[in-house]
Order: C-alpha cells, then sequence, then structure tokens
C-alpha cells in the first residue's frame, strides 16, 4: 500500500532532515527500511485477512462440500439408515435385484411411499401393497427433506388439490386412469399378481404425487402432459366421487354387472325359490 | 240362448243377467267351463316358468313406460343437466336422454332399475325353469317342440337384454359394443359384409344404436311375444306334466283346478315377483351409467363386465389362446370366431337339439307325461352337471379379473385356471354325479326292500346288535318288501309314513296346536268311542274329573 | 217349432229360439239342473270335461278361532299392502311440494338421495303383500280340492276324416297331374320370395370399397395431439409416461374416427436399452418414443394398462397383454396379431407427427386382413 519505492526513500528522505555523521544517517537509514518492510508485510498481511473476509461474506455457499445439514436432513438421514439402507443403498444409489436408486426421485414419491405405507416394504412381491404407515408425519417430512436434498427431484405441490374442473377431471380421469383404476377408482388386476390399487383411502396429496412420480408399475404424469390444474381437476372428481352417495340404492361395491349378477341370483332368485316353495307343494 | 231366459233357474241378479247377455252373444260358457276346470299339478317347481312369464310382463311394462323418455340417436349433443360431473361434456343424444330419464324425471331413476332388475332376473328365471326341464325329462315326447321354442326364446331374451343393456350408449356397453364389432368380423369370409351390413359400414357409424333401438322394442318382442303364445298354447293343450305319486297315472293329470285355486296361486306370485323387482328395482343400485360416462372409444375401464348372462362368452373369450388360422392366399380365421360364434352357436344347437339326442341314444320313442327323479337318469343328469360346471366356469372366468383383484390372485393364473378347469373339471363333475344318483338310486330300493331305519337299536338273545327297520309294505318269507319302485319318492323316515304323529300342518307356524293333534292320535289309538272322545281332558290327556266314576255312558 | 214370419224382407222371427245345442242339453233339462245344487253342478260340469274331484278338504269352520285367524292375516295383508301403496303416493307426489324435493345434486344425502330407493320399497312391499295376500287367503281359506283330469289322445276319428278331406281336395283339384300348374308355382315361389326380401339389399355394403377398415385418418404430416386438442413436443412427456393422441383432423377424437386413438409412449432408459422392434419397423420410433394403436388386435377395446416396469400394456377386456419393447407383440392372453405401429417424426415447430398411416389395419382381425 506504499507508494513510495523502498529503494528510493534514501533519495526522498532528503529535504528537511538535519545533516548528521554518517553512522547516524546509516543507522537512520537501517531503521527506516526495517519500518519500512514491517509496515509493507503488515500492510499486506492486511489487504491479505481483508480480502479473505469479505471472500467470505460474499461468496456463495459450497452445498456439496458442505458439512452442515438442517435438522431435517440430519433426522431424516438417521430414519433411513434405520429403515431404508438395507435396499436403498448407503447413498441412495439402490441395491441391484432389491431396490432402485433414490437419486432425483424426489419428496413427492418419499411423500407417495412412506404416507401409503408401502414403504418400508415387508417382503419382495409382484407389487408393493398399501398399509398402515409406519412413519408419522414429521418423519415422513424429514425422510423427504433427507432424499430431496441427496438428489433433488418432484416436489410436493402447494394449494388446494382440488381447484379443478369437475367435468374436465371426469374425462380426463376416464381416458388416462379408469383403465387401471375402474371408472369409479376401485382398483383393478394387473398382469401377474400385480394391482392397480383402490383410490378409496387415498388422500388428495397421494393421488397428486402418484400422477407426478409414476411409482412402481404406474406410468409417470409429468407436468407437461397433465398440468397441475389437469391434476387438480382429476383430484377433485375422484374425491368428489368417493364422496357422492348413490341415489339408486345400495352401490353394491359400484363394480357393475359382477355385483349385479350375483345379487341377482342370491337376493332374487333366493327370494322367489322360497315363495315358491311356500306357494306350491313337494312330490 | 232364450231358452235360459225363460228356464226356471234363470238369472235373476243384475251380474247374472248381464252374464247371460254377454253369452248369448259370444257363447263364451263352454270355452270358459272348460278353462276354468283345467287341472294343474301343484309343485313348486312348475312355477318357475311363470316366473319367467311375469318378469316379462313386467319389462314390457316398464319398457314402454321408458320408450316415451330415450331418444335413440347417436347425435353428439353437449349435456347440460342436472348431473354436475358430466356438465359440459360432449355426450351421444341417447345417454343424455338417459341421464335425463335418471336425474331429471320424477321416478324416471327407480323406472330404469326396475326395468334393467326384471331384465335380469328374466333370464334367471329362463335358465333355472331350464334345468328344472332338463333335469326331470320333461321335454320328451311329446313335448320336444316346446323344448325348441324354449331354447330359441332363451337365445332371443339374450339378445333382447344386449340389445337393451347398449342403448344408453355408456362407456361400460360401448365397450361391449366394440366387441361385437369384433365378433362380427371374425365370421371367415362374410364377417365384414356382416358388419358393415349391421353396423351400415365401419365402427362405430351412425345407425347402430337406432336400430339396436328398433330390435329391442319391437321386433324381438314381437317374436317372443308369438312364441310365448304358443309355447303356452302347447302346454295347455298337452296338458302339463306331473311327478309320478299316488293316483298318477301316464294317462291323468291330478292337481287343483285352474279356477279358483291356481289361478289365484298364480296372480300372487306376479304380485310377489312384481314386488322383488320393486324392491330391488329401488333399494339396490343397478348399471348407474353416469358413473361410468359416455361411451369413447378410446376410453375403458377396469373389470368390465358385461350383464351376467353374457358372461360365459366373455369368459370363453378371456380363456380361448390365440390361434388364428391362416389359409394360403392371406386368408385368416380369428381366434376370435371359436370361443364366440362357434362356442355359443354349438351351446345353443346342442341344447335345442337334446331331446332328438336323447332318443336317438336311449332309444325311447314313447310319450312321457310323467317326469322322472333326476337320479333316476343318472346319464342326463351327469351329462347335465357336466355341461352346467362347463357353463360356470365360463362364466367364473368372465369375471375373473374382478376376482384376481378382489382375492390377490394373479391375473395370469387366474386364465391359466380357467382355462385347464374347463376341459378337466366337466368330466370330474360327470363322474362325480353319475356316482351319486347311483347311489341314490340303491338307496331307494334298498329302504323298498329293508324299510326304513328307524334308529331303534335291538339286541338279540344271541348277543349281536340289531337295527329294527320298518317295512314299507307286505314282506315274503325273508322279510324282504315286496315293492317295486314306482318313481316317486321313497319315504326314508319314520315321520312320512306317519310313524311319529300326524304330521303338524303350516308352513311358518303349526295350524293346529301340537298338542291337540297328540291327543286325538291317542284316542285314535286307544279306540275311544266319538262320545267318550268328547271328556274334558287336561293338557297332558287325564281327565279333567279325575276319573271318578261318572253317570252310566252313553 | 213356433210361428215363422213369411212376409218377405222381414227380419226373422222375434226372439225364436235356436234349437238346441244338443251333447248335455239333451241328457237334463233345465227343470232338473234348476233342482241340483250348486256344488253338484260344478261336479257335474267338471266331469263332463273329463275332471274328477276326488277329494275337498274344506276350508276352517266359519266362526272357529282358526278362521278368524285366517282372515286377520289375510285382511292384514292387503291393508297393509294398500297403505304402502299410499305411502308410494304420498312420497311420489309430495316429493318437492310438501316434502323435500326429489331432484338429486352429487352432494346431497338426505330426502333425494333416498327418493328412489323409498318408491322402490313401498312399491316392492305394496305388490308383495298383495301377493301374499292372495297367497294366504288361497292356502288357509280356500277349500283344498284334489282334481284328476283324464288325458286324451288323439281321436282317430279326427286323424282320418281330417287327413282325408285333405287329400280328397288335392285329388280334386287335380294339381297332382297338371305339373304345369305346380312347377311354375314353384318357380314363382322362388322369384317372389326373393323379391320380398330384395329391398333388404339396401342394408349390404361393399366392405372392401376403398378399403375403409385398414385405413385410419393418420397421414404423412398429421400432428399427433392430445385430446384437448394441443400439439406435443418431445419434452413434453417424461420416460415411462403413455399419452393418449389422436390425429389432428376434424373430429379426430371422437366416435367418428374409432380407430385413431394412439399411444405414445416414452421409454426409459432400461426399455430403451432392451428394445427389440419389429423387423422393418426400426425407424418408426423417435428417439425414446414409440407410437402404437391404442384399438386392441383381438377385439377392439383400447388397449391401455400400461405397466412401465414390465413393458407390459395389459388389455382389460380379455388378459392380453403386449410387449412394448417387442414391438408390442403379445405375450400372454388371446390376442394374436402385434399391435400396429405408427411412424412417427417431428415437424418444423418442433410437434410430433406422423410420418404416415399405420402400414397393416387397425384393430380386430378379420378374413382378408392381410390382403389389403
Amino acid at each position: 500500500m506504499s507508494t513510495t519505492n523502498p529503494q528510493s526513500e534514501a533519495t526522498h528522505d532528503e529535504g528537511g532532515s538535519p545533516a548528521g555523521d554518517p553512522a547516524r544517517r546509516a543507522r537512520a537509514r537501517r531503521m527506516s527500511k526495517h519500518r519500512r518492510r514491517l509496515a509493507n508485510v503488515a500492510g499486506l498481511m492486511t489487504a491479505l485477512v481483508l480480502t479473505g473476509a469479505l471472500y467470505s461474506v460474499f461468496a456463495p455457499a459450497q452445498a456439496a462440500d458442505d458439512t452442515t445439514e438442517s435438522a431435517a436432513e440430519a433426522a431424516g438421514r438417521d430414519l433411513y439408515e434405520r429403515s431404508c439402507i438395507t435396499c436403498h443403498g448407503n447413498n441412495l444409489e439402490g441395491v441391484p435385484n432389491r431396490g432402485p436408486s433414490l437419486i432425483g426421485v424426489g419428496e413427492a414419491a418419499v411423500y407417495f411411499q412412506v404416507h401409503t405405507g408401502r414403504m418400508p416394504l415387508t417382503r419382495q412381491e409382484a407389487d408393493a401393497s398399501d398399509k398402515p404407515p409406519v412413519f408419522s408425519d414429521e418423519e415422513i417430512d424429514q425422510l423427504m427433506a433427507y432424499v430431496q436434498a441427496n438428489g433433488g427431484g418432484p416436489t410436493l405441490p402447494s394449494g388446494d388439490l382440488r381447484d379443478g374442473d369437475l367435468a374436465q377431471g371426469g374425462e380426463l380421469f376416464r381416458l388416462n386412469c379408469a383403465s387401471c383404476h375402474n371408472f369409479v377408482g376401485e382398483g383393478g388386476a394387473l398382469s401377474s399378481g400385480k394391482a392397480a390399487p383402490s383410490l378409496q383411502n387415498a388422500n388428495d396429496l397421494d393421488i397428486y404425487t402418484a400422477m407426478l412420480t409414476g411409482p412402481e408399475n404406474m406410468p409417470v404424469f409429468g407436468d407437461n402432459q397433465l398440468t397441475p390444474e389437469e391434476k387438480r381437476s382429476i383430484i377433485n372428481y375422484v374425491q368428489t366421487m368417493k364422496e357422492m352417495p348413490d341415489p339408486g340404492g345400495a352401490g353394491i361395491g359400484r363394480i357393475g354387472p359382477v355385483g349385479e349378477g350375483l345379487v341377482i341370483w342370491l337376493v332374487g332368485i333366493g327370494a322367489l325359490l322360497f315363495s315358491i316353495f311356500w306357494m306350491g307343494s313337494k312330490a | 240362448m232364450a231358452r235360459t231366459a225363460t228356464a226356471p233357474g234363470a238369472p235373476t241378479t243384475k251380474l247374472g243377467k248381464t252374464a247371460y247377455e254377454l253369452d248369448d252373444r259370444l257363447i263364451l260358457s263352454p270355452w270358459l267351463r272348460r278353462t276354468m276346470n283345467k287341472v294343474y299339478p301343484d309343485h313348486w317347481s312348475f312355477l318357475l316358468g311363470e316366473i319367467a312369464l311375469y318378469s316379462f310382463l313386467i319389462l314390457l311394462l316398464s319398457g314402454t313406460y321408458l320408450t316415451f323418455f330415450f331418444d335413440a340417436s347417436m347425435r353428439e349433443v353437449v349435456y347440460g343437466g342436472s348431473y354436475a360431473p358430466l356438465r359440459g361434456v360432449e355426450m351421444s343424444a341417447a345417454y343424455d336422454s338417459a341421464l335425463t330419464l335418471s336425474f331429471d324425471v320424477r321416478g324416471g331413476l327407480f323406472m330404469r332399475q326396475l326395468h334393467h332388475w326384471a331384465a335380469l332376473l328374466f333370464v334367471a328365471a329362463i335358465v333355472v325353469h331350464l334345468l328344472r326341464i332338463f333335469f326331470t325329462g320333461a321335454f320328451r315326447r311329446p313335448r320336444e317342440t316346446n323344448w325348441i321354442i324354449g331354447v330359441v326364446m332363451m337365445v332371443l331374451a339374450l339378445l333382447m337384454g344386449v340389445t337393451g343393456y347398449s342403448l344408453p350408449d355408456d362407456l361400460l356397453s360401448g365397450t361391449g359394443l366394440r366387441i361385437i364389432s369384433a365378433i362380427l368380423l371374425s365370421v371367415p369370409v362374410i364377417g365384414t359384409w356382416a358388419h358393415f351390413a349391421v353396423f351400415n359400414g365401419d365402427y362405430v357409424g351412425e345407425q347402430i344404436i337406432g336400430r339396436f333401438y328398433i330390435a329391442h322394442v319391437l321386433l324381438i318382442p314381437a317374436i317372443l311375444l308369438a312364441l310365448i303364445g304358443l309355447h303356452l298354447l302347447i302346454l295347455v293343450k298337452q296338458k302339463h306334466t306331473q311327478f309320478p305319486g299316488a293316483g298318477r297315472t301316464e294317462h291323468n293329470v291330478v292337481g287343483t283346478r285352474l279356477f279358483p285355486t291356481f289361478a289365484a296361486k298364480a296372480t300372487g306370485l306376479i304380485f310377489v315377483v312384481f314386488g322383488i323387482c320393486a324392491l330391488l328395482g329401488g333399494l339396490v343400485q343397478i348399471n348407474p351409467i353416469w358413473l361410468w360416462g359416455p361411451y369413447n372409444p378410446a376410453q375403458v375401464s377396469a373389470a368390465s363386465q358385461p350383464d351376467w348372462y353374457i358372461g360365459f362368452l366373455d369368459g370363453s373369450t378371456r380363456l380361448f389362446p390365440p390361434w388364428d388360422i391362416n389359409f394360403p392366399g392371406d386368408y385368416t380365421i380369428p381366434a376370435l370366431f371359436w370361443p364366440t360364434v362357434v362356442v355359443a352357436g354349438a351351446m345353443f344347437t346342442v341344447l335345442g337339439l337334446y331331446p332328438m339326442i336323447e332318443r336317438k341314444l336311449t332309444g325311447d320313442t314313447a310319450k312321457h307325461h310323467l317326469l322322472q327323479r333326476p337320479r333316476d337318469v343318472p346319464v342326463r343328469t351327469a351329462l347335465g352337471a357336466m355341461g352346467l360346471t362347463f357353463y360356470l366356469m365360463l362364466m367364473l372366468s368372465g369375471g375373473n379379473d374382478v376376482i384376481a383383484d378382489k382375492f390377490d390372485i394373479s391375473l395370469n393364473a387366474m386364465t391359466w385356471v380357467g382355462r385347464i378347469g374347463v376341459i378337466i373339471l366337466p368330466p370330474i363333475a360327470y363322474a362325480v354325479t353319475y356316482r351319486i344318483c347311483l347311489g341314490l338310486q340303491m338307496h331307494d330300493r334298498e329302504v323298498l326292500e329293508h324299510g326304513i331305519e328307524t334308529g331303534v337299536i335291538r339286541r338279540l338273545p344271541t348277543g349281536e346288535f340289531i337295527e329294527v327297520h320298518q317295512p314299507l309294505g307286505p314282506v315274503d318269507a325273508h322279510g324282504h318288501g315286496q315293492l317295486s319302485y314306482g318313481g316317486a319318492p321313497v319315504p326314508k323316515r319314520m315321520n312320512q309314513v306317519g310313524g311319529a304323529r300326524r304330521a303338524i300342518r303350516g308352513f311358518f307356524r303349526p295350524i293346529e296346536e301340537p298338542v291337540d293333534v297328540e291327543l286325538e292320535q291317542q284316542r285314535e289309538s286307544r279306540g275311544v268311542a266319538a262320545a267318550e272322545s268328547e271328556r274334558e281332558l287336561t293338557p297332558s290327556g287325564r281327565p279333567a274329573d279325575g276319573g271318578r266314576p261318572q253317570e252310566p255312558r252313553h | 217349432m213356433s210361428v215363422r214370419e213369411t212376409r218377405p224382407g222381414s227380419t226373422g222371427g222375434a226372439d225364436v229360439p235356436d234349437p238346441l245345442y244338443g251333447g248335455p242339453d239333451d241328457d237334463y233339462t233345465p227343470e232338473q239342473l234348476a233342482a241340483m245344487r250348486r256344488d253338484e253342478l260344478d261336479r257335474l260340469g267338471a266331469r263332463y270335461d273329463g275332471v274328477e274331484i276326488v277329494h275337498v278338504e274344506p276350508g276352517p269352520e266359519p266362526g272357529s278361532s282358526l278362521e278368524k285367524r285366517a282372515v286377520r292375516q289375510v285382511g292384514l295383508a292387503f291393508t297393509l299392502a294398500g297403505v304402502f301403496a299410499f305411502l308410494f303416493v304420498v312420497v311420489y307426489v309430495g316429493s318437492g311440494w310438501f316434502l323435500p324435493d326429489w331432484h338429486w345434486l352429487i352432494t346431497e344425502k338426505g330426502w333425494s338421495a333416498l327418493f328412489t330407493p323409498l318408491l322402490g320399497l313401498f312399491m316392492g312391499l305394496s305388490l308383495g303383500l298383495l301377493g301374499i295376500g292372495l297367497v294366504l287367503f288361497t292356502k288357509k281359506l280356500l277349500p283344498h280340492e284334489t282334481a284328476v283330469q283324464d288325458k286324451h289322445d288323439g281321436s282317430h276319428f279326427d286323424r282320418v276324416t281330417a287327413g282325408a278331406q285333405l287329400v280328397e281336395t288335392f285329388h280334386n283339384s287335380g294339381l297332382a297331374r297338371r305339373k304345369v300348374i305346380t312347377r311354375s308355382l314353384l318357380f314363382l315361389g322362388g322369384g317372389v320370395g326373393l323379391m320380398l326380401i330384395m329391398p333388404l339389399g339396401g342394408l349390404i355394403k361393399n366392405p372392401n370399397k376403398g378399403n375403409p377398415l385398414g385405413t385410419t385418418p393418420w397421414a404423412d404430416g398429421v400432428r399427433l395431439v392430445r385430446n384437448d386438442g394441443t400439439p406435443i413436443r418431445p419434452g413434453d412427456q417424461e420416460p415411462g409416461s403413455l399419452e393418449t393422441v389422436f390425429p389432428a383432423v376434424p373430429a379426430g377424437n371422437s366416435v367418428h374416427h374409432a380407430d385413431a386413438a394412439t399411444m405414445l409412449i416414452r421409454l426409459r432408459p432400461e426399455q430403451l436399452a432392451a428394445d427389440r422392434p419389429r423387423t422393418g419397423q426400426e425407424d418408426f420410433g423417435y428417439g425414446d418414443y414409440v407410437a402404437y394403436s391404442k384399438i386392441c388386435t383381438h377385439a377392439g377395446c383400447p388397449v391401455s394398462l400400461y405397466e412401465q416396469e414390465t413393458s407390459r400394456i395389459l388389455c382389460p377386456c380379455h388378459q392380453s397383454q403386449f410387449d412394448v419393447t417387442q414391438g408390442a407383440k403379445p405375450v400372454f392372453g388371446p390376442a394374436t396379431r402385434a399391435l400396429p405401429q405408427l411412424p412417427i417424426g417431428v415437424d418444423d415447430e418442433g410437434f410430433f407427427v406422423a410420418r404416415s398411416d399405420y402400414i397393416e389395419a387397425v384393430g380386430p382381425t378379420y378374413w382378408n386382413r392381410e390382403r389389403i
């Protein structure tokens, strides 16, 4: 930071100083040199420290190398290492023939699988069946945070998930969903022991995340294929259908001719056979 | 005739005079008396055909109501009615009118459901009736014509059902319509021509719902009505069959006269059938077309089935392996042809010709007016069980995806179970049924020969235990009965021969007091004179006056 | 036997009785019949119809407790039937008037949702009780009679005389020897029969003209659009997804083009690596996208159920399964032919287009499918 050339300080120092003896003059010259060197070093050090401090204040945080995690992620990692690591690997990379990689599946997939109880898987079978969730809502949030932080992926939607057009939802449902899940979401069989589950126990977010992430054999419905508005209209339709009463009497499962055939034989023919036993005579 | 007006005993009441005036002009009384005097046997299984007849009547009445509201047009409209989830959706006018009937017509949904339940009951009753006729041999000479008419009516009933449930043009029945199109196409040589004739071109066209409509409300009902009339006329002319029993021969009919007993019971049955259809029509939802949505050839639902009576064809189509037959010259017989056209055609043809087949195989060309108990014809009964097993296997396979889903079974496994089951189960059913019939026959003859097992054990002086048997008739020197089997049920329990006491009458509750019946029997067994039986008795049967000496008995 | 009107043009005798009917009227004079009791007359008539009343079990004693109980039961059944019938009328007429409205909206769980069940309940109970009452009356209050009716074989006399009349008439007509008449009758029979059914020829249409069964609206340059008409870019779908697409022609997604629906599938990397397309169709896809006809080659249902992990497309109607990594060939179930593949590309605006129509007929197989 010194503007003067230390080498040329001898010439600059000429004006105004008493002419001493050569020894004193040499000593003064030597002391100025030290002082100047010290000052320069001090100046350099100051500059370096200042630069470093400014840099650490303004530079962006390095996530990958960042060793600090949020509390949720840490808790999620704990849960993961207890319940998921056997099949999904130490670094979420998956284990062959056991579990797929979770890198990039996103918190939406975690929500769906864990909230419907499919994960943790009880055993390897045709498809994971839904069961009461093992983890609490808070734990699910922690797992979501952990997986999202380690690979990213689809995130949860926000707002009212039923905010969509009912009729459009019905049309979209019949075109995209009914072939596996049935007209009213009763579910249906897939090949070789798999099944598309009934939507009876699914909440809005379960349905949304399922569409978004395409769990197991379900196809993926990305947001460019089914926009968030279209997804909401489908959810509106499904949930409305579930809550809708049957105006024609007992719904008998809403599965159509199979149930109706059972009823006509068991109830209809049964009652009539009883009546004609009463009316007629025995041999 | 004028004679009656002046003869002694001439009608004096208003009603009588009116009746006389009518008969003077039309001379109805011979026909009326003859008809009223006709005797009909009373067995409960003879009422099954009536259930079918009365359901048909209900279908005619409710169906006429529906035609006032239904629009059999495939014109595209946009729904604007009161069912919100379909508002703004494009659909055919037929579907729109069915929705309007369900939601915007007072009682419309009830009438639609009543009609559909009655239709399911109609076919079910026909099947049960057919089974009764088959297993009792009522189709034998001289009734083969009536049997063929019956089978034809059953096929027509199936066609009525298919054309009927396809009319609302909803997604479920529309899927079925597509399959009908494929079945037509699959017929060799003429398939594409047949399809283009029926649909007026390629699938779907704009005519098919209208054509189904006219077939459903005019063409087939007209043929059905004519056949029903013929069926009943032949029945009345030939007189109803009856089971063998006391006083029954091949040359008489034992039962009740048409008027009043039979007519009253038949009328009662009309209302009971109507009542059950109405109960179902209101209390149990059927064919909720608003849940299925309008037909769109790019949409389908899991668990799509036709109505139960077409289920066997759905099953055969699911099970039949992928076997196309390719001819040189690039012609093909599609695999779909066999499980639909051929299986259905073969089943109904064999069924219709069965009386002739059986006549040929048994050599029995005699006239029969007495029925047979199924056990007495083990081959026919076993064949019937075999056919029924085959049919049931196909019908269950028609719902194999529902079964797979509800019971957590692999769908592919269900297909294989069906394929294998439909081959191996019928012969097993034949063998089992045959043995059961023989066993029952042997037991009948054993009881005739050795008497009824009373359950009373006696020890003989020589130390052995025997069961006491009650002979049914005179026995020969060896103690064996000499009655031969007559085709009627053989009593197997002591109370069927009056061993316990005289039977107490009443279906739900006894008409008589059980105690009274017992007392009467005790009196009879003691040979007590009529006058004495008027003595006051306590409920336990002892004289109320304590048995003290009475005035000299009269 | 009486005054005969002789004036010409008169209308005949006033109320001159016809001759007697004959038969039983010869056996019984009106005086005799008037002297018989009603039940005797009944049995007499029955006997004439070949019916013998063998046994009559009378109804319950008039005035006995048994009779009173039966009468009460029947009366109760009929009364209840009437009550329920009136309740039906009240519910039917009154809903929307003095009862809550019957119009059902999908959120209603109350009266309007119960309207149909109530109608069914009341009508069912009413008619059912009516029927039960009738049967109760028959079983408990009417006398039970056992009757026997004779069956008669056909009368030999009738057969012989009817047959003789037929044959005699035929003989008298001389048709047997007038062969010109019979032969011309046969000839005209064929012609008239044919003529009468000819108008049905209006139903016949030629299915081979223009090959309608083998063509769809897809053609070179026709865009793939969604159900709402929007075109599709290759970035729109995720790997492992299926979208139903239609040709961008008028009414392309309606019933008028029932064979046009197509499945646009984006394969996952693992599927793409295992992809073995049909010979000659290796370039029908675009990148990791493939397009197959949605119309099942078995019976025409939309195939639809895409299992992205097993690469199977399952048809819900009869459970045919097609492997999407093997050119959509059937691997299970009754289907025999692979799903036709639509050759796709991308136009210069970046939207998916078809490069031609399907190269084979879409949908179920038929006799001459291969020839066209």
